[in-house]
């Protein structure tokens, strides 16, 4: 019998290449449900069965974007030439997802800025794409086991 | 005409839960971190309120 002239692999290097294969999938696993969290506010949490926390955040968030609406808010225009101010608000409401799409889509959010309620309205659309930004980090620290 | 205490106190519950929800991991823990934050927004907003009273508009 011949002996295998094949070199053998070292086991700490193939024990170090499974530990990074495996933190990669973690890692790519946790940024497809930072997407889902930033879609729909509290899938994140829901799909780590976060039960309480998502369906909360499923309630709030919309719920203030929605009460934004309402209050004659505005989805402002992105101009960051122009305005930089205006598009740090329209990148803040951006990251509330699906809502954000829906208003866009739709046509609403013209805003009314001599509404009594238009500066409450934007501010709570702005605050819950914010808000919802700190939910997506809280995404990303539950997929990679630090919470 | 609009109660502005009424959207400071809507502000400031949906802040607070979500924050509170964030932070703290029982629910007790969350009631109470979000009946003090809501608490601690009003009271900073009153206090605000009345000492923009000593600046001319």
């Amino acid at each position: 019998m011949r002996p295998d002239s094949s070199p053998r692999p070292d086991p700490r290097t193939a024990r170090a290449s499974a530990v990074r294969t495996a933190a990669e999938a973690d890692r790519g696993r946790a940024l497809a449900l930072c997407v889902a969290a930033w879609l729909v506010p509290g899938a994140g949490h829901l799909l780590q069965h976060r039960l309480g926390r998502g369906l909360t955040f499923l309630f709030v968030l919309p719920l203030m974007f929605a009460l934004g609406l309402l209050f004659d808010g505005a989805l402002f225009p992105l101009t960051p030439i122009s305005s930089p101010l205006t598009s740090a608000a329209a990148l803040a409401e951006r990251c509330i997802g699906a809502p954000w799409i829906a208003t866009a889509v739709a046509g609403w959010g013209r805003g009314d800025v001599v509404s009594p309620t238009y500066e409450y309205g934007w501010v709570l659309m702005v605050v819950a794409g914010l808000l919802n930004t700190l939910v997506v980090l809280d995404v990303y620290d539950i997929a990679l086991g630090r919470k | 005409m609009p109660s502005h205490f009424l959207f400071l106190l809507i502000f400031s519950v949906l802040v607070s839960t979500v924050f509170a929800v964030l932070q703290k991991d029982t629910v007790a823990e969350q009631v109470r971190f979000a009946l003090t934050m809501t608490a601690g927004f009003v009271a900073f907003a009153i206090a605000a309120g009345w000492l923009m009273r000593l600046f001319p508009l």
